[in-house]
This record gives C-alpha cells, structure tokens and sequence, in this order.
C-alpha cells in the first residue's frame, strides 16, 4: 500500500498556466502547487479522507478508507468479509497494522517508524513548503513517459534508515509539460525482495473536490515489469470529522473466546 | 466552475487538431505503453569486465558489464539491479569517489578486454546520487574505451582518466586525461600516438601526486589482432602528471605487449607489474619492492602470461601485499609475493577482475566471461551470482511451436534453449543446452523434433535429436578438388522455408544438404574476395601469438533463402560481397558494385530475404571493425540490381548496425538492431524510432518475429533474450489511426487456454526470473493524447450490455495494452471471524462474443473481442456448460449465504440495541440474538485465526470450497463434487428454514417489543446494493 503516500497529490488546472513554458524546478513546482488552489488552500486543509478500491487483479477489489492528518496522522483500513485490515495506522508515535494470520494490531519496527515520522510533514503534499522542510529538488530535464512530453523533477527528501544504515530520501516526480500535473512518480525500492528496482506509480483521473484537484486513479508497478496494483478513488472529502482514537494502536486484550 | 475548467481543457486541447498538421510518424510515443520484456537467462550470465566495491560499505558493491552495462548490489552481491539502462552497455570501468562513495560513480565506457566480439563505448559517466541519474562529461565521446579511473582521496575533483582508445582505428583520444575541477575541462597529461592507449592508472593515495600508467600499443583488424610495438611502456608521474618518465629498469630492451600495473594497498612502494614480452624469461609477472626505481622477474606460468589482451589485472589483498591474483583463464592466486601461484577454485573460465572484500580477505569476487562469482574461503570454491542476467547472445531464433521457444548461441556460454515464457516467469532451469564452447547459431528444425548449433568456426556442427538424446556432428568437410574451408568464428547456417530437411552452411563456398546435413553439396564458387593477405591466422596476436580462429575472415557470414523462392538464395561475406542466385546456385551475380553509400569490403553483417516480394531483401553492413561506426542498411527490390539507403538521421551516432528483421505484413515496419539498442520504424525507414520502454541501450545482434504471436525476440550482446510482445499494433498506426482520440486495433479472436499446475515457487529470491507473457485477452488500443483529467473507465460487457469485468485501463499516449483473464470477479462471502480464500477465486466466463467498453468523461468507445474455448480442453463442451452452470448456482448460493448472514447480524444489532436500551423488555430480544447467534456460529467462522489457530470449517467454508474447486477447475464437474453439492445445498436450506422459524417465532416476538417500545425493525439493505450490484 506504498501507493497510498501518492494519495495526497493534488492539482487544480488553470488555463494561463499554459502559455507559461517554465524553466526551473521551481517555477515548475511553484506553478504546480499555486495552481492547484494556491498555497493558502492547500495549507489549510486539516484532514483528508479517501474511500476507494483496491484493484488486487481477477476482477476482484477491496475497500480502502485512508484518512490522514495535518499533524501527520494516517490510517488506511481495507475490509474485506466482514474483517478490517490496518495498514500503516500511526499517531505521531506508534506506526502499526494488522497481522493477517492473527487479525491482530502490532507494531511496525523502531526503524520503520522513524522513517515514517518523517514523512509527517508532507501532508498534503510534499513539495509544500518543500524548502523549509529542508528538501532539495532539481529538474533534471525533459523526458518522455506515458508517451508524455514532462518535466522530471528530483525530489530529495530527510534521509531514511534501511536496515540500521542511513540513505538518501530520493524519488523522481514526471510533470506534464503542458499542465504541471504529476503523472508518474519513481522511488528506488531500498529493502526486500524487490531492492533495487524502481517503483513506479502512474496518477491519473485528476478531479476536482471543493476546489482542489486530486489523482482519482494510482496504479503502483515496478518500472519496466509487467502487471502493478491499481487504487481508485471513489470519493474524497475535505477536512471531515476525524475520531482521534482510530490512530491508537490497540492493546492486546483477552478475546475471551473460548475452545470448542 | 469545475464545467469552465473542463470546457477550458477541451477548447485547449482541440487547438492543434484545428491545424491539422500531419502527426510525426516517429517519436517513442508511437510506443505507449508496449514494454519489452527481458527474460535473461542469467544461469550462464555474462562477461564482466570491472567490479568496484564500495570504501566503506561492505554492503555495496558494483560490476561493469562488458555488454550489459553498470549493476549495483546493496546486499553485499548476495543480489545485483541495473543502474545504467539508458546509457551504452558496454563498461570499462566503474569508479566511486573516495570521499562521497555513496553519491559520486563515474563510469567509463567501451569494455577493455579487447577480444574480437567487443562492443564499443561512448564516453565518460558521472552520477552525484548513487547512479539514479547521469550526466555525460564532454570530451570523450570518441573514447570508445575507457580502462581506468584514478581519483585524488583528498580533492575528489583531481582525477585522472586513463583511455585506452580505439582499438580498429588510429585516434588522438587516447592516454591519459586530468580534471582539476570535477570534469568539467580536461588535460590530456600522457599521450603517445594514435596507436597507443593507457590501461592501467594507478595513484598512491597517500601522495597522490605519485602516477603510474601502463601503455599499450594494440591494434585489432576484422582478421588479425596485433598486441606490442616500441611505444609500450610503464610510466611514473611524481608531480600530478605534468611529466612522466619510463620506470622499466630491468625490463628487456625491445617491444612490449599489454601490461599491467598494482600498487599494494598496504605497502606503497610494493608494486607489481605484469609484462608481455613474448618472451619466456621475461614474460609474465614483475615486481619492484622501491616504488618502480628497479624491477625483479618473478613468475612466466601459464595463468600470468596467458592472453595478454583479454586478461592483464592483478588484484591484492588489501590487508596483505604478499596475496595476489592474476586475471587469467582460470585465475592464479599467490600467497608468497608471486613467486608460485595456484589456481582459482572452479568457476567459468576467462577472470578478468578479482575485488576483495573491504574488511575479509576470505571474502573475494571473481567477474569472470559468465558472471560474477564469490568467495567465502580465499578463492578456493566460488559460487555464481544467479541474477546477472548479462548474457551475450550472437544469434537468435525461434520455433513455430506454441507457446515457442529461443533458440540462440552465446559468448563463451555454449547453445540453448528455453521457452518464451513459463509458469512463475522463465528462470534459469527452464533453460536447455545444446552446445558447447561458444554458441552461435541455432535453429529448430521447421517440423522435427530436431535442433542445428554450432560451435566457433564449425568445428562442429550437432544436430541434436530432442526426443531420442542423440547427437551427430554435421559440419560440412573438405572435399577433393575443393580449397581448404574458411569458416567464420560464427558461421552462417540457415533454414529453407521451402524444405523443411534443407540446411545450408556456409564456409567461403555455399554449403546445401537436403538431408539434415549428412549429404553436402558446394553450390557456389568462391563468393568471398578471397584476399589471401587476410587468411594469416597463425601470425595473429602480435607478441603473444593467438590464433583462436576468431580472426578466421573471408568467409560467407550471412545466407538467406528466399521465403517465395527456394532458388533464390542471398550470401554475405565477412568482406563485403553481396552474392545471389536465382538459379539455386547454378549461377551466381555479385551484385556488390550496385551498392550505395557503403564502403568497399564492408562487413555484410545480415541479409533478410523479404517476405513481400522476390527480388526484395535487406542489407545490414557492420564497419565497426575498421573503426567505421556508421549504419548501414539497404534494400533492393530487384534481386540486388538497385539498392536503396533506408537510414535516417534519426539513428544516433555510433549506432552501427547489425541485424534487421522486417514484419511479415506490413513492408514498412521494420526493427533495426544497433549496437546501442533497437530502432524501428513504420514507414519503411523514412523515420526510426528508438526503442526504449523497458529496453536498454543494448547491443541487439540478432532479431527473430515469432509468426504465431508476433513477437519481436531479440538476442542482445549483454542483456540476454529481451521480447516485446505483440507488435502487431505497429501494422496498423498510420495517418488515419493516429489522427483519432481512440482507436482500438482489431484482434485475432482469443483462445482462453486451459493450463493449471505447479509453478516451482521454490526459486530462491536471489535467482533472476524472466516474466512471464501475460495471460488473457489482450486489448490493445491508442490513444491521442495521455488521459490525465476526469474518469476513464474500461468495462467489459455481454452484448447485451451488462457488465461482466471492469479491467485498469492503460492512459498512456500512444499504444495502451490491457489484459483480461477471462474473469468476473469473485463472489462476496459471508463475514465472518477469519477469511475465506474462496473469496479470492474468480468465475471464468463463456467462451464468446464481448464488448469492450472505454468511457473518457462523456466520451465512450466500443470494441468487440471474441472468446473461444481451449480445443486442448479435458472436458466437451457439455460438460463445460455443465461447469459453467454449476459455478454460477454455487457462486449465487455462496452470495445467499452472504446476505444471509448479514440479515442476521442486522437483527442481532436490533436486538443488542434493544436490550441497552430497554433493559426491561430484554427478554425477547435476548432469545432472538441467542437464536440467531447458534444459527450464525453454524454458518460461518466466529473464533480462530487465518493461520493455525484456525477453527473447523462452517457452512462458509464448506460451501466456498466447492464453488472454488467447480469454479477453477478445467474439467466438467465431477460425481463427488456434485454428492457433496447436495450435501451442502441440503445443509443450506435447513439453514434457511431456521432462519424463517426463528423469524416467525423468536422474531416475531421480538418485533412486538420493539413496536412496544417505538423502536423499528432494521432497515436492511436490498440483497443487490449489499452485494454491490446496483
């Protein structure tokens, strides 16, 4: 569910915008994010809620519900017959999920967390506010992708632990040269089966909600294989009433059940 | 305001159409979303010519392909990933800077162990984020290869590059060069003439104004290879390289070959050197205990004097100067300071670079002509790495079976065979060999089970029997009366279309058997020049004489009969002749001085006898080894008499080339392969196209089309067997298509192949595996302009219109593929306490016709596909039906069930609201939960877990399983699975029944309370919504 930090993206689409050719990674990400609603709005937001699918191939889905938070809060819930499953659910503190042999809540690890507390500032999005954060971006070029004339940005964000050894935060943002918009993201996978490759999530179905504009549609693959997990977004809501005990990892407790 | 900004979309995006210009027939985005799939094999992996590990981090290793480009491994080379694909593949060296090792790699292009079959390089590299991007430093884009890299520990932007040059030509870009600033200008410190390159450039780091340089004087022609001369030598700079002088003090006087140069990293002035000299006592390994002021002979053994050219790096244990390794055959290892060396444990032969282990000298890497290998105990047993699939194939070809297979020949690597795809993607067990030494040529027999290799020079030929495990030796023998035969390295063999026993081979005569090779006839004269002053093997090598018979030259190298004519046969020579008869070599024309545009004796790399008329065929000429790097393709549609250049400017520069295949539809499609990837282009040749949606910058050799699939498989020089799947699109992109929003292409209707089994999940993690060929209907469709605002939806319907799948439409420009497997989603199980993996097993639809639907905003386009059974099926079409039937009456059950449950979880909520609220009427609604509660714990799971604290299978269960084992299986229903249908279906409705009885008795008591206390039934939702059907 890597795909779900892509979540957040968001454009809103401004005509003018178009006769402007932009030159820098700035003016590039300053065009993206003042035309997505202006800085202000963005900032604004407090929460966002997505309810969509999960596209786990044979025609078959799974409902997805992400919420996440300004103070870097997030939990995605996925249920399926009847059980909720939990995936990256954290309260500023704990990073937790369910174990699917048991059904029940546990701990992602010290090193996990501490990577994901560092992704708690880029709610909405992360190139808000990018240089304060400390990020760096470059523009690498033009390239062509999706058969799409874009920009390819270079986001360097803080670093992160991968197996107790520090590395650089990088990933690689495609703006349509025409409208700004991102459409494909890159990030080396840094840990496991897949270590190495790149990670490769298309966006797409940009809409607008109350405003602002996000990805409908985020298709997660490894760049050059064939197949990638597809998440559509049903509906999105701004800034809704978030109950705050949903982030708290759950205690083990007794379930009381008895053998039969 | 949302309706302004989608008009303001629309209004901008139909501008350019208003102008109707004529869409570019070129540009990647021609391509889309198709993607070349690269299968390896890995198992006999690739040469390596450079391994590099990291300062400091044990962790992080890095090797140069020789034609498959820079690899890096974070897990300390248990496994390695690409880092360079878009860049040439062919890798001289690989260099991290010594104080941010984990950002700066510079990589030199163009491999350096010169043998004939190397590709070329086309600069220098750097990357300053770990090798996630690249920039090219100007100034050596005619480096063609770059040997070593040495950089200043203390100033990291003071390097100094050693280029070895051009090795079938003169060039001034050679020697060594020095950055102060980074790279971005250079000095050229050491130059001799355009003769002699640097190899080896070696800085003490702890003053490293200290240089040493090994130069070497070399030349390689198509038929000899020439190693040494008098401007050979060892230099020493002391002063950052303004000046240099000779340190051979007690070298022999005289020529000298290829040398090698090592410091020992834990004693400077320790050096080792070793020389080629031709000469036994003098040959070999040196060493200078006082920083190169004077030189003592020390070892001429086999394993340090043994090809020169191909193996001159010495390797020492960074903790001990008296451990070294020699690169070599089989690689030599000493333990006493080079005076006796043993050695390398097994592994494939040909070591060109040995790395230790940053902090265990027990730990070493060996990149050998197949591979990288590792050591645990000093060398003494290697492992391989089994996921470098760098593979250099000389040929390809592929069989007419279904699914088919590759057949191809590779470098040192031998023969082999393997299928296209397979189950859990193709790895390296599903690979067959079929040959040995180095592999060339392959072809399947059209109609036996038979397979043609080769090995160099045909000095032999197998015809190799599948079924009966029998192998003859076929090669063409000399005859009275007949010269001596001339084969090439890689000899030309080739298939008729016409007979399917004729095999021809080609020496410089035209070799043809119509019976598989045993009986040969010589239907030709001489076709070569035959230029006696290029048939002097034997005093090939220079000071180290090497007559491998890969300089064997003047001989034929491609032969091709005509698919609409078996007596018109086309031969090229290694030397430039152009032959064809139309009289099945009666007579034969040598239409060579019809050629435009190509220089006298230029390579005749590939003739492609077209399909699409008989006096029409291809020309590829390769003038790479006589440092002509410019393409060179013609066609003819007259038998040779006219030709015509079909190459454009659009081929970038250097990107010789070497095979052509032509679709067998459409005669303007055709597929260069070039030594720096594949081209192609759909207006025969006015534009071409680079290739690159998951294919690198690799040298393609060979290009085969796979009639039955259309798929284009390519043999690459260091990136193995790479396939694009399906170019049958291409066919069709023209003005008309390319002009329209949406245009789907018509397919072939699609069988839904019937193939279940067991797909070995037990390959390690650490093996590479080659995806598989998607499954499934494959639609194809174009799109105008990439779809990025609003929805886009793909459904597949009846024709009816009713919804069957709803499938992740590709957005791309350009070609989209989509698959679908033939499925309509899985039924909705009953919630429950743990899962239920029938969930996850989806209903297969009947064969027949189907709507593709494609809906863009209000735009929506239609297609139509159809679906056949597989005739292979195990079950007749009754019985398949009779499947069909019965999957849907278990999957409808399996879905009552689920809304069973459901009602009955909403009235145990009214009844638990009930009794919180009116505690004094609990009574009622107490029973009804405890009645509807045992029914529950009956039908579906309420205690356990998913692993094994599961809890014994319910009706749920039960019920799911049967559905699962009907709904997957490819044979009709069987008589147990419909005893235990009955079973379940009885269980099922006595469950309904006292679902209804507890209804009318518990409920309808519990109904009087809840209107007692103004309370409302459950609003339960229609079974439709809650299956989500409406």
């Amino acid at each position: 569910m890597k795909t779900l930090k892509f979540i957040s993206m968001g454009v809103l689409f401004l005509l003018g915008t178009l006769v402007i050719k932009a030159q820098t990674a700035d003016e590039i990400i300053s065009n993206f994010i003042e035309n997505t609603g202006g800085l202000d709005a963005w900032k604004s937001l407090k929460a966002l809620k997505f309810e969509g699918n999960v596209d786990i191939g044979q025609g078959i889905t799974i409902p997805i519900e992400v919420i996440s938070t300004n103070d870097g809060k997030t939990m995605i819930k996925a249920n399926f017959q009847g059980q909720n499953f939990y995936q990256t659910v954290y309260d500023g503190e704990t990073l937790w999920g369910t174990n699917q042999m048991t059904m029940q809540a546990e701990k992602s690890d010290a090193e996990a967390t501490a990577n994901y507390k560092n992704e708690a500032n880029d709610f909405p999005d992360p190139f808000i506010d990018y240089k304060e954060k400390g990020y760096t971006v470059e523009l690498i070029g033009n390239e062509t992708i999706e058969g799409t004339d874009t920009y390819k940005i270079k986001l360097v964000k803080e670093p992160v632990m991968v197996d107790g050894k520090e590395e650089q935060d990088i990933s690689f943002y495609y703006f349509d040269t025409e409208n700004f918009v991102p459409i494909v993201v890159e990030t080396e996978i840094n840990s496991g089966p897949a270590a190495g490759m790149v990670s490769q999530t298309k966006l797409s179905d940009y809409q607008e909600v109350d405003g602002l504009y996000f990805a409908f549609s985020i298709v997660d693959g490894i760049k050059g294989q064939p197949g990638g997990q597809g998440v559509t977004i049903t509906s999105i809501s701004l800034n809704p009433e978030v109950d705050e005990s949903i982030f708290a990892f759950p205690e083990p407790v007794s379930t009381g059940e008895t053998k039969e | 305001m949302k309706r302004f900004l989608y008009l303001a979309i629309i209004t901008f995006f139909a501008l350019p159409s208003a102008i109707a210009q004529e869409i570019s027939l070129k540009g990647q985005e021609l391509f889309g979303d198709i993607k070349a799939r690269q299968i390896g094999p890995a198992l006999m992996s690739g040469r390596i010519n450079d391994i590099e590990m990291h300062p400091t981090d044990p962790r992080v290793m890095y090797v140069g392909a020789a034609g498959g480009g820079v690899w890096k491994s974070i897990d300390g080379g248990a496994t390695f990933a690409p880092i360079f694909d878009e860049y040439v593949q062919s890798i001289g060296v690989v260099k991290l800077d010594p104080k941010r090792p984990d950002e700066v790699i510079w990589v030199g292009t163009g491999e350096i162990w010169t043998r004939n079959s190397v590709s070329i390089g086309n600069g220098l590299y750097k990357s300053t984020d770990g090798g996630k991007t690249w920039k090219e430093i100007p100034g050596f884009e005619n480096s063609e290869r770059i040997a070593s890299i040495a950089i200043n520990p203390n100033n990291t932007d003071e390097v100094y590059v050693g280029v070895l040059g051009a090795l079938w030509s003169d060039s001034t870009v050679r020697g060594v060069y020095k950055t102060t600033d980074g790279g971005q200008t250079w000095i050229q410190v050491l130059y001799l003439n355009p003769s002699t390159g640097a190899g080896d450039v070696v800085m003490d780091p702890e003053d490293p104004r200290i240089l040493y340089a090994s130069m070497w004087q070399f030349r390689r022609t198509a038929w000899s290879f020439n190693s040494g001369g008098i401007s050979s030598g060892l230099y020493k700079s002391m002063d950052a390289g303004a000046t240099w002088k000779k340190i051979q003090e007690g070298f022999p006087s005289g020529p000298l070959g290829r040398i090698a140069i090592a410091m020992a990293p834990s004693d400077h002035n320790r050096l080792y050197a070793v020389l080629e000299t031709g000469e036994k006592t003098t040959n070999g390994l040196w060493t200078s205990p006082d920083a190169g002021a004077s030189w003592q002979h020390l070892n001429s053994d086999f394993g340090l004097t043994v090809r020169p050219f191909y193996f001159s790096r010495i390797t020492i244990d960074p903790r001990d100067p008296n451990t070294i390794i020699k690169a070599g055959l089989t690689g030599s290892i000493s333990r006493d300071g080079g005076k006796t060396f043993k050695d390398l444990g097994n592994m494939h032969g040909d070591i060109h670079d040995i790395a230790f282990h940053i902090h265990e000298s027990d730990i070493l890497f060996c990149g050998t002509d197949g591979g990288l290998y590792r050591s645990w105990n000093g060398g003494g047993t290697l492992e391989i790495v089994e996921n470098l699939p760098i593979s250099q194939f000389y040929q390809i070809s592929v069989d007419n079976a279904s699914p088919y297979h590759i057949y191809g020949g590779l470098q040192d690597n031998g023969s082999w065979w393997g299928p296209n795809s397979s189950p859990a993607g193709v790895n390296g067990r599903d690979w067959n060999s079929v040959g040995a030494g180095d592999g060339f040529r392959v072809l399947k027999h059209p109609t036996k089970n038979i397979i043609y290799s080769e090995m160099q020079g045909a000095e032999n030929v197998w015809r190799y029997d599948i079924d009966r495990k029998k192998t003859k030796n076929i090669q063409p023998l000399e005859e009275k009366g007949k010269s001596k035969l001339r084969f090439n390295w890689n000899a030309p063999m080739a298939l008729s279309a016409h007979n399917p026993d004729r095999f021809y081979m080609g020496s410089q005569y035209l070799h043809k058997s119509d019976d598989m090779g045993d009986t040969w006839t010589i239907i030709s004269p001489d076709l070569t020049t035959n230029d006696a002053s290029k048939q002097n093997q034997e005093s090939s090598g220079g000071l180290s004489m090497d007559n491998s018979g890969a300089e064997n030259h003047t001989t034929l190298f491609t032969i091709a009969e005509s698919p609409l004519d078996e007596n018109t046969i086309w031969v090229g020579t290694d030397d430039g002749n152009v032959q064809v008869t139309t009289d099945g070599g009666k007579t034969w024309n040598n239409v060579t001085p019809n050629l435009i545009g190509v220089p006298a004796n230029t390579w005749v790399y590939h003739i492609e006898a077209s399909v699409h008329g008989k006096g029409t065929a291809y020309a590829v000429f390769d003038g790479h080894t006589r440092g002509d790097f410019n393409t060179y393709v013609l066609k003819t549609t007259d038998f040779g008499k006219t030709w015509t250049n079909i190459v454009s400017d659009a081929i970038e520069k250097n990107a010789f080339a070497r095979n052509i295949q032509e679709d067998y539809e459409n005669e303007n499609l055709l597929f260069l392969g070039t030594e720096f990837g594949l081209y192609i282009t759909i207006d025969g040749g006015q534009n071409w196209s680079k290739f690159t949606n998951n294919m690198p910058s690799v040298a393609v050799h060979f290009i085969d089309l796979q009639k039955e699939a259309n798929d284009l498989v390519m043999g690459t020089h260091g990136r193995g067997v790479i396939i694009i799947d399906d170019i049958s699109p291409l066919r069709f992109l023209n003005q008309e298509v390319l002009s329209k929003d949406v245009h789907f292409f018509g397919t072939k209707p699609f069988t839904m192949t019937e193939q279940s089994g067991f797909a070995g999940s037990e390959v390690s993690e650490t093996e590479f595996v080659g995806p598989s060929k998607a499954s499934g209907a494959r639609i194809v469709y174009y799109l105008k302009k990439r779809h990025t605002f609003g929805k886009m939806e793909l459904e597949i319907q009846d024709m009816e219109g009713n919804k069957v799948a709803t499938l992740s439409p590709g957005k791309s420009k350009g070609i989209n593929v989509v698959n679908w497997e033939y499925t309509s989603g899985a039924p909705k199980m009953a919630d429950a306490k743990t899962l239920s993996f029938s969930g996850f097993t989806p209903k297969r639809v009947p064969a027949g016709m189907y709507k593709v639907v494609l809906t863009k905003g209000k735009d929506r386009y239609e297609h139509t596909i159809e679906l056949k059974y597989d005739e292979t099926s195990l079950a007749t079409l009754e019985e398949r039906k009779e499947q069909e039937r019965m999957t849907q009456v278990m999957f409808d059950m399996v879905e009552d069930l689920a809304y069973m449950v459901y009602q009955i979880t909403e009235y145990q909520k009214a009844a638990q609201a009930l009794i919180l609220n009116h505690p004094k009427d609990k009574k009622p609604a107490e029973k009804l939960y405890d009645a509807l509660e045992r029914l529950r714990k009956d039908l579906v799971i309420t205690t356990g877990d998913n692993y094994v604290g599961t809890a014994e299978p319910r009706l749920r269960e039960k019920m799911g399983t049967l559905y699962s084992n009907i709904a997957s299986s490819y044979d009709g229903v069987s008589a147990s699975q419909m005893q235990n249908f009955r079973l379940i279906s009885g269980e099922f409705e006595l469950a309904q029944k006292r679902f209804e009885d507890i209804l009318k008795k518990e409920g309808s008591k519990f109904e009087s309370v809840l209107k007692k206390n103004a309370m409302e039934l459950p609003g339960l939702l229609q079974k439709n919504t809650y299956l989500g059907k409406d």
